[in-house]
């Protein structure tokens, strides 16, 4: 128990080290990007409109001090570590003053959904027919869909995206081509707009699951066919136990665990957000927001997108470490 | 070595499928040294012709023939793949080994930051390195850049491999012989790690293509230098596909398709050759 | 193998057999009423912010300034639905005094907000005096270096004292694409911070209200106002939808397929291969031209841009060269596909411009003579507008023009002849020289030229300045083409580029004045490289011949004829000194569905407003629509 904790405390300062230095590396590539705010919110002011020498000057100026921006970068980092401790991005410089969490929280239910189903269907997906072709190594039908799936797995996803895009908004046009839901409907609790949300997120999600699986099949595969010539096995397919509890209990269960930690991992990862398929089937998330803000150098947006990722994935990790000694009585604790 | 490699094309039909695959990508990749036209150059043909005796490929709305157009973009493209793949994994290599043998203090500050590696966000990175950067970013800086985001994982995976052979009795043995530490690494050890350096770097390829496929594609590379992406780039500029001209995508997506099938067959080929139970069982039943 | 017109019969077929998808769409919003247009600005990150006059806070083109805004008066880019200027809250021009320090604005009476409020003075003084004493609002800079105090005459009448005299000062409200709008004073002087107030739901001084929008920024809906009489546009009838949806319906071929499936009234703009797209497959679609090149012409005129401040470029026979080596009509094909209205002068060739500029200036080019150096030569081709409408007829057949007048609207007219040979004596003469297949300057440096462009965000200028690299690099100059995607506003301000491709011209379109963009070309605000340059001399030519043409123009009134006659002279002067390369208008691939609706702008039968559906301008369009079928 008392190494446990000794592993614990390590772990935990292992979490905040990556934290920090991660979201200290990103605040420092942010603040080193060459596009001003102010000239943007300038250039986007003077495109159209007026454009009198003078005024411009005088905007300039005072766009300067709303925005808070030119200021020592030191400060600016202190700051920035002040308020991250309250979650509190401060306010967004492309959506001035709309605070950086406000835009995030828009966002980020339609990420966490799309990514959280998509990322699980892929998961069970992959591992069960990858499973059963594991064991099962000389099934035709199961070898042809390995064949399919790992020869979908390394087409690059804005390939898959597209054509399915294609397929079905333009040449069969049945699916609904952008957004999270219908036109002019009100976002609530019923029916229709439920039914209209998974209408809209069948291409999406689809197109991930797709691309999605071919990683947990090869590496459920790989672990199975390990397994099945493992001895226990084979001494308890001797002993008479019943194929199918054979697979299910001997086999899948054990390879599950370490497929359990890549779950964790993606979905730690999913606070990435899913760019491609946002630009491509013009779906609501954070990918879009990100791009979005890199543009227009809103460097607080871009921050706190980035931090909570970083934050994310750093916990996804800890959180297997932590649980895995518990789980796994394999582990021992004091590697 | 060519023992190793009969052996594969004999008795592993992915890698026999694999290699022929690629020596045909290869083979297109090279044609293009005897182009007829310079990469970059428009309008030098006929607009929007289908595939034809003429025009393999077709032509596109640039004025470009197709056929000579992807010669340039496989070549740049694997170029960059290998790249990418080989700095990368000298970096891993060299961290992992160093981490997983000399243990300690070193080992806990190497994989703190080989974990941060692991927790950026890889993407928006890219996306801001491409700002701050802008016309600095050419295929070989990215080339670089993405090999120095790109080792993380797989030193992890060389450091576990490292610290399970150094607890095994023959390193023991080597070491009461007289051995010295770089002798045992270099002589006793690396053997059984460049295996997995190989099969990575099959895979690291197919991720550093993919990622620059995507980053072209949304406009975050130099569109200058033909590649894959670069291709679709130039196709969804001209709204290719709704105006039909389908050969646009068609002929660059099926070659980058190709050529990760046959990296990918090439690495579980590799995968499978070094892992002895399973070539057991294959032979066995050849 | 399968030929593209198997491809697109496929298609077609496929098409045919669809379900009927377009009925679900909106809700319960009736099709039949519903107008559904493009918002070029996309997905809008802050939907709920309707404060426009808050800087780069929410969305503006959401239809919040086409239907829910409204100001003294309108310029249209084209003939203008009664003619090219129009009194919207006001009921006449500008009143001026007699140096042009004071201006009186008489208002219209009865126009209500969209809360039953009346329109009044009030609402333009407190307007006004919002942004005197309020920095960083969108239109606090001109109003607090040109306004000294405002005066409310009668409820009906306002005076501006000015800080000093400014012929153009109205320009600040009159509406091309936009103008500062009129705030509602009854909600606003409730606000605390106005920067930070949201203005949601927004009170409206337009004939339509918000009736629903997305969260997620993605569409935007408003209703027709029960009182609609009792806004500006009413004098010219009812607005004929009930319902306008600003959507962001992705790149241009989802627009494509949006507008197919009939779920997009009115695209922004498209790529060219879209539009010959829809133009082939969609009969219902129309556009501005009724053939090619379909495009309107936006007041805008695309221009190879030099940075004078680089000694490469100082000479004025080095930029003729390269202008020289520019084929106009490769240029044409390259970016447009043959569908540019070109220009060799210093304006674009748009709205009532041929009449005002173009068709005098034509006499003048065909005889302007270049001094190479060698000899002279006539540059200027008049014939290069026909030579692109031949070049196309045999693939496009009838839908090229053929009579004269319309090739000029449609093509434009002339333009500088390739000729290597004059740009080879033009650059000896500046000190130039050829070594082997390169050129070198005269510092023995060799001569770069990096056209920058914005890549995927202007699809059309990158490939024009694909093209002209290409051009120059032939000629053994190392030019390429430098992608600034998403920084290239950054670059052009601080003057961080060899040239590019874009504009520092703009005019009002309809109305022949040139304040508008060339009062910011005087030398007084050229600035370093390095410091910001103030738009839209981004150029930043210093010439004092120029200097002299623009003093002149703010001494004069708005409508003063003298303003033609300077606008001759600054046409002449450009042409000689080639300060930039005029290279075509920004053709806008707006195109509108008549499935639901018809009466949408076009040349030849309505040219009354910009179809471009993110111009302020568009509210005349509501009120000319009418409804393919009759209401039930």
């Amino acid at each position: 128990m008392r190494s446990y904790v000794i592993y614990v405390g390590k772990r935990v300062l292992q979490f905040a080290l990556v934290v920090f230095v991660g979201i200290s590396i990103t605040f420092l590539i942010t603040h080193l990007t060459p596009i001003d705010p102010v000239e943007h919110a300038v250039a986007q002011v003077s495109t159209f409109g007026f454009s009198s020498p003078e005024s411009i000057e005088l905007l300039r100026q005072s766009l300067r001090e709303l925005y808070g921006v030119g200021d020592n970068l030191w400060e600016e980092y202190l700051v920035f570590w002040q308020r991250l401790a309250t979650l509190d991005f401060g306010p967004s410089l492309s959506a001035f003053p709309t605070p950086v969490s406000e835009l995030i929280g828009r966002a980020i239910p339609w990420t966490i959904g799309l990514l959280t189903v998509s990322t699980i269907l892929s998961w069970f997906i992959g591992n069960i027919i990858g499973g059963l072709a594991g064991y099962y190594s000389r099934n035709r039908v199961l070898r042809i869909i390995g064949m399919i799936m790992m020869g979908l797995h390394p087409v690059p996803y804005y390939i898959v995206a597209f054509v399915l895009l294609i397929a079905f908004t333009f040449v069969l046009p049945i699916l609904p081509s952008s957004g999270g839901y219908e036109m002019n409907m009100t976002p609530g609790w019923t029916l229709k707009f439920i039914g209209s949300v998974l209408l809209h997120s069948i291409l999406p999600s689809f197109s991930l699951i797709l691309v999605g699986v071919g990683s947990w099949f090869m590496g459920m595969r790989a672990l199975v066919s390990n397994i099945v010539t493992d001895d226990y096995v084979t001494y308890a397919s001797l002993a008479g136990v019943p194929e199918r509890r054979l697979v299910t209990s001997y086999v899948m269960r054990n390879a599950f665990l370490p497929q359990i930690t890549g779950l964790a991992m993606s979905i730690g990862a999913i606070f990435n957000g899913a760019v491609i398929t946002e630009q491509v089937f013009g779906y609501p998330g954070i990918g879009r927001l990100l791009v979005e803000a890199v543009h227009a150098a809103d460097y607080s947006l871009v921050l706190g997108i980035t931090s909570i990722a970083i934050i994310a994935v750093s916990a996804a990790v800890f959180i297997i470490d932590i649980i895995y000694p518990l789980i796994d009585p394999r582990v021992q604790v004091t590697q | 070595m060519i023992a190793v490699f009969r052996d594969l094309f004999r008795y592993n039909g992915e890698f026999a499928i694999g290699f022929m695959i690629m020596v045909i990508i290869l083979g297109i990749a090279a044609a293009s040294f005897f182009s007829p036209y310079e990469p970059i150059d428009s309008y030098l043909v006929a607009m929007d012709a289908p595939p034809s005796a003429e025009y393999v490929f077709g032509t596109n709305s640039r004025g470009q023939d197709i056929f000579w157009q992807l010669t340039f973009a496989i070549r740049n493209t694997l170029a960059f793949g290998f790249i990418v793949a080989l700095i990368s994994r000298i970096l891993s290599l060299a961290i992992g080994l160093v981490s997983g043998y000399v243990g300690g203090a070193v080992d806990r500050v190497l994989m703190s930051i080989n974990d941060t590696f692991i927790v950026i966000p890889l993407f928006p990175l890219l996306v801001l390195l491409y700002f701050v950067l802008r016309d600095d970013m050419t295929w070989f800086v990215l080339a670089l850049v993405m090999a120095g985001l790109g080792w993380a994982y797989d030193a992890r995976l060389i450091r576990s491999v490292m610290i399970s052979l150094r607890t095994r009795e023959f390193t023991n043995t080597s070491v009461f012989s007289g051995m010295s530490m770089p002798r045992i690494v270099t002589q006793e050890h690396l053997p059984y790690v460049l295996p997995i350096v190989f099969s990575t770097f099959m895979n690291n390829m197919n991720w550093s293509i993919g990622l620059e496929v995507t980053l072209a594609v949304l406009g975050f590379t130099d569109v200058d230098t033909p590649t894959i992406g670069g291709m679709i780039f130039w196709a969804n500029q001209h709204s290719a596909m709704v105006s039909g001209i389908w050969w646009w995508y068609f002929f660059p997506t099926l070659f980058v398709t190709l050529t990760f099938i046959g990296l990918f067959l090439l690495s579980i080929s590799m995968n499978e050759y070094i892992d002895p139970r399973s070539r057991l069982d294959r032979m066995g039943n050849s | 193998m399968l030929s593209r017109r198997t491809f697109m019969w496929l298609a077609g077929t496929f098409l045919a057999t669809r379900p009927a998808l377009g009925q679900v769409l909106g809700g319960d919003l009736p099709r039949d009423q519903l107008l559904i247009l493009e918002n070029p600005e996309g997905t809008i990150k802050n939907a709920g912010w309707f404060n426009i006059w808050a800087i780069n806070a929410g969305g503006q083109t959401t239809g919040l300034h086409q239907n829910a805004m409204d100001t003294f008066w309108y310029i249209d880019p084209d003939h203008g639905i009664n003619g090219v200027w129009d009194n919207s809250l006001a009921t006449e021009k500008p009143i001026y005094n007699k140096d042009f320090t004071e201006m009186t604005v008489k208002l219209r009476s009865g126009i209500f907000w969209s809360d039953g409020v009346e329109f009044t003075a009030d609402d333009v003084v407190f307007t006004i005096e919002t942004h005197m004493k309020t920095s960083g609002l969108r239109w606090s800079a001109p109003v607090q270096v040109n306004v000294a105090a405002i005066e409310k005459k009668s409820p009906t009448e306002v005076l501006f004292k000015l800080k000093k005299p400014n012929s153009r000062f109205h320009a600040l409200f009159t509406v091309r694409w936009n103008a500062m709008w009129m705030m509602p004073k009854h909600v606003f002087e409730k606000v605390g911070d106005v920067l930070k107030f949201d203005f949601n739901p927004p009170v409206s001084l337009g004939a339509y209200t918000l009736h629903n929008f997305d969260r997620g920024g993605k569409w935007f809906i408003w209703k027709k106002r029960d009182d609609w009489q009792r806004t500006t546009v009413a004098r010219y009838g009812e607005p004929g939808p009930g319902y306008l949806a600003y959507i962001d319906p992705g790149p241009p071929e989802k627009r494509v397929i949006e507008q197919l499936n009939h779920r997009l009234d009115v695209i922004h703009d498209l790529s060219p291969e879209g539009m010959f797209t829809l133009a082939k497959d969609s009969p219902s679609s129309v556009s501005w031209f009724k053939g090619f090149p379909y495009a309107h012409p936006d007041p805008t005129l695309p221009s190879v841009i030099f940075n004078h401040r680089l000694e490469k470029f100082q000479n004025k026979d080095v930029r003729w060269a390269l202008a020289l080596l520019i084929d106009i009509k490769a240029v044409s094909m390259a970016s447009y596909r043959g569908a540019a209205t070109i220009s060799a002068i210093g304006v674009p060739p748009t709205g009532l411009y041929p009449k005002y500029y173009f068709e005098p200036m034509e006499q003048w080019l065909t005889g302007f003579e270049l001094d190479t150096g060698k000899r002279k030569i006539k540059p200027y081709d008049p014939t290069v507008g026909k030579q692109i409408a031949d070049m196309l007829r045999p693939s496009l057949k009838d839908q090229i023009p053929s009579d004269p007048a319309d090739i000029a609207t449609a093509f434009g007219r002339g333009w500088w002849k390739p000729d290597p040979e004059a740009a080879t004596e033009l650059l000896q003469r500046a000190g130039f020289t050829k070594q082997g297949e390169r050129w070198f300057q005269p510092n023995g440096q060799p001569f770069t030229v990096k056209v920058m462009v914005e890549g995927d965000l202007r699809p059309v200028m990158t490939r024009a300045g694909s093209i002209i690299a290409q051009q120059w690099r032939r000629f053994g100059i190392d030019a390429n083409i430098d992608v600034a995607q998403g920084t290239m506003l950054d670059r052009r301000g601080v003057g961080d580029f060899d040239t590019f491709i874009g504009w520092s011209v703009e005019t009002w379109g309809g109305h022949p004045d040139l304040s508008f963009f060339l009062d910011s070309w005087h030398s007084q605000f050229v600035v370093d490289v390095g410091k910001v340059q103030p738009p839209r001399n981004w150029q930043r030519w210093a010439e004092p011949r120029l200097d002299k043409i623009i003093e002149e123009i703010r001494t004069i009134d708005f409508d003063d004829p003298r303003g033609v006659e300077l606008g001759l002279e600054y046409l002449k002067l450009a042409a000689a000194e080639m300060p930039i390369i005029p290279l075509m208008a920004y053709n806008v691939f707006a195109t509108m569905d008549t499935t639901y609706w018809t009466g949408f702008p076009s040349l030849a039968t309505k040219p009354y407003t910009n179809p471009v559906s993110n111009w302020g301008n568009t509210k005349y369009m509501m009120v000319n629509l009418k409804p393919t079928k009759p209401a039930k």
